[in-house]
């Protein structure tokens, strides 16, 4: 058994991670929206954008699951 | 026509087949409009009687936190017992309260003399701009005038006049203050005769008078002020039914002591301050109000305003103090009106133009030549409201994509997106009927709604930077 240990480390590209980061700004924007939508007393705008919100998250789980062993 | 005067239905259908596409409708006929718990905008009342709601480090408590005796307590004389009638003579003798009397007003005047700070004559033209209330042409004429007091008139820069004077009508509960000064073409929008019938008839008197058949306007009284009164988007959303029409005749009320005040501040300070004699008297008020930058016209053939979109009640005042005027705007709302239509489509007397551009041509002597609009029929409009509806009906006010509140970023985003890219009007109203702005609401639930003052909320037209 060999005493060495190889950690891989890789290395995102700078679109990749601007891509998580608008995708982040996404879900404090879409969340934003719904809690202001409430606070305006507009139940359906608040709905459609907490609905958008579970889309936005779910898409970002499927890339990151697409992606994360590449 | 007759399936439309089903207010409820009319509505609600009208903008369900405007909404978006299957998916979109699908979300928004399952949310229902009675479940939000909200924040400063107004939230449902968590008490059943309707108490506010304090902090929880705020406990009831059974007794007061102030011991009483009700054996020892007495019912009150305030006519004697207090100091502030004939009370003070009964406790320090008259000759005290006349020498304290002298003393205050020596004080006031060397006060205002020194330009003392908080103490200077527009401080004290602002504390006396409450004596009365009222329309009325001239003004109350209660509050003291500089001269009275024995002091010089207020003098500034024109900037600094409308500085004081805005700063002075956002006190006294104004949404948003504008200012122009009348030329000759300008003037044509001061009514030639008043709703009382009184013929309006400029001058070169010096000072502004009023007979039983006129009112004289001194050509010095040449500067506009226009200002708007906020409504209440949440109860205007209940229209038409008696309830939100009198969020209407609350702004009306509010503008009417709002022109009061002003009237006796800028007397205060040493000037003519002439205003409506009655309700939408003197001049044409969206027509000044665009002129001021207050807002732009639109299909309703009304003002509407960037800040509060057509929520708003507008007036004015005439004043001969010198102001600084400001320029009209363009913040894209007569553009998205061409592609909108939201409000001719839900009007139910059809009353409000389909034409995607604004025309010359009036509907009738109601409305006047001159400028190009989307001219309403004002005659359908009012046999609505006293057939069908019973009340005044807004509901074009209430549809419209600009009647928003602020709480909600998005507003924003997209009031700046229309204005610079005209291209997005389309897409943004099939966006508001797909969210489900507009629709009507419940009168009843408004009665358990834990409104701020007025229904309105006046931080929306402060804004930073
Ligand atoms: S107020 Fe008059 S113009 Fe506006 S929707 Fe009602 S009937 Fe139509
Ligand atoms: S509803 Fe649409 S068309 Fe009508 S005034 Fe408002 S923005 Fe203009």
């Amino acid at each position: 058994m060999s005493d060495k240990m190889t950690i891989a480390i890789r290395k995102r590209s700078w679109i990749e991670w601007s891509g998580w980061a608008i995708w982040f700004v996404g879900i404090l924007l879409i969340v934003q929206n719904a809690i202001g939508s409430a606070q305006e007393l507009e139940p359906r705008a608040a709905l459609i954008l907490w609905v958008s919100l579970a889309v936005w998250l779910l898409a970002g789980l499927v890339v990151w699951f697409v992606r994360k062993d590449r | 026509m007759a399936d439309k005067r089903n207010l409820k239905l009319g509505r609600r259908d009208f903008l369900r087949v405007a909404g978006l596409g299957a998916g979109a409708a699908a979300v928004a006929t399952i949310a229902k409009p009675t479940t939000v718990k909200a924040g400063s905008q107004g939230a449902k009342f968590t008490d059943p009687a309707g108490r506010v709601n304090r902090p929880w480090w705020v406990r009831t408590v059974d007794q007061p936190t102030t011991e009483i005796d009700w054996n020892v307590m007495q019912r009150y004389n305030e006519r004697m017992g207090t100091v502030r009638g004939p009370g003070m003579a009964g406790y320090v003798g008259q000759e005290e309260v006349d020498r304290l009397e002298a003393a205050a007003a020596k004080n006031e005047l060397q006060r205002m003399i020194d330009n003392v700070d908080g103490y200077t004559l527009k401080d004290q033209a602002l504390a006396e701009a409450h004596v009365a209330l009222g329309w009325s042409f001239l003004g109350p004429q209660k509050a003291p005038t500089p001269e009275e007091r024995g002091m010089p008139k207020w003098t500034g820069t024109p900037e600094e006049a409308s500085k004081i004077i805005r700063a002075a009508m956002r006190h006294f509960g104004a949404a948003t203050v504008g200012f122009i000064e009348l030329d000759e073409n300008t003037r044509k929008l001061i009514y030639a005769v008043d709703p009382d019938g009184k013929d309006m008839i400029f001058t070169d008197d010096a000072v502004a008078t009023e007979t039983d058949d006129a009112r004289y306007i001194p050509n010095s009284c040449k500067y506009v002020i226009s200002y708007t009164v906020q409504m209440s988007q949440e109860t205007m959303r209940r229209c038409p039914t008696p309830l939100a029409q009198q969020t209407t005749q609350l702004a009306y009320k509010r503008g009417q002591d709002i022109q009061a005040s002003t009237q006796e501040f800028v007397r205060g300070l040493g000037y003519q301050c002439l205003g409506e004699s009655s309700t939408n008297a003197l001049a044409i008020s969206p027509a000044l109000a665009v002129l001021a930058g207050l807002g732009e016209m639109s299909r309703l053939n009304r003002l509407i305003t960037p800040e509060f979109g057509p929520m708003v009640r507008v007036f004015h005042l005439l004043i001969d103090l010198p102001v600084a005027v400001d320029k009209p705007i363009d913040a894209g709302i007569m553009e998205f009106c061409k592609r909108c239509k939201k409000c001719a489509e839900a009007c139910p007397s059809e009353s409000l133009s389909f034409e995607t551009e604004p025309t010359w041509e009036t509907q009738g002597g109601w409305n006047n030549p001159g400028h190009k609009a989307y001219f309403e029929n004002a005659v359908t409009c009012r046999a609505y409201w006293r057939e069908v509806a019973g009340t005044n009906c807004g509901i074009c006010f209430a549809v419209c994509p600009f009647a928003k509140k602020d709480k909600a970023w998005v507003h924003e985003w997209v009031k700046a997106s229309g204005s610079m890219v005209p291209a997005l009007d389309s897409f943004f109203r099939t966006m508001d009927d797909a969210f489900g702005y507009g629709v009507q609401a419940s009168a009843e639930e408004w009665w358990g709604l834990d409104l701020p003052e007025f229904g309105i909320d006046t931080t929306m037209s402060v804004r930073e930077g």
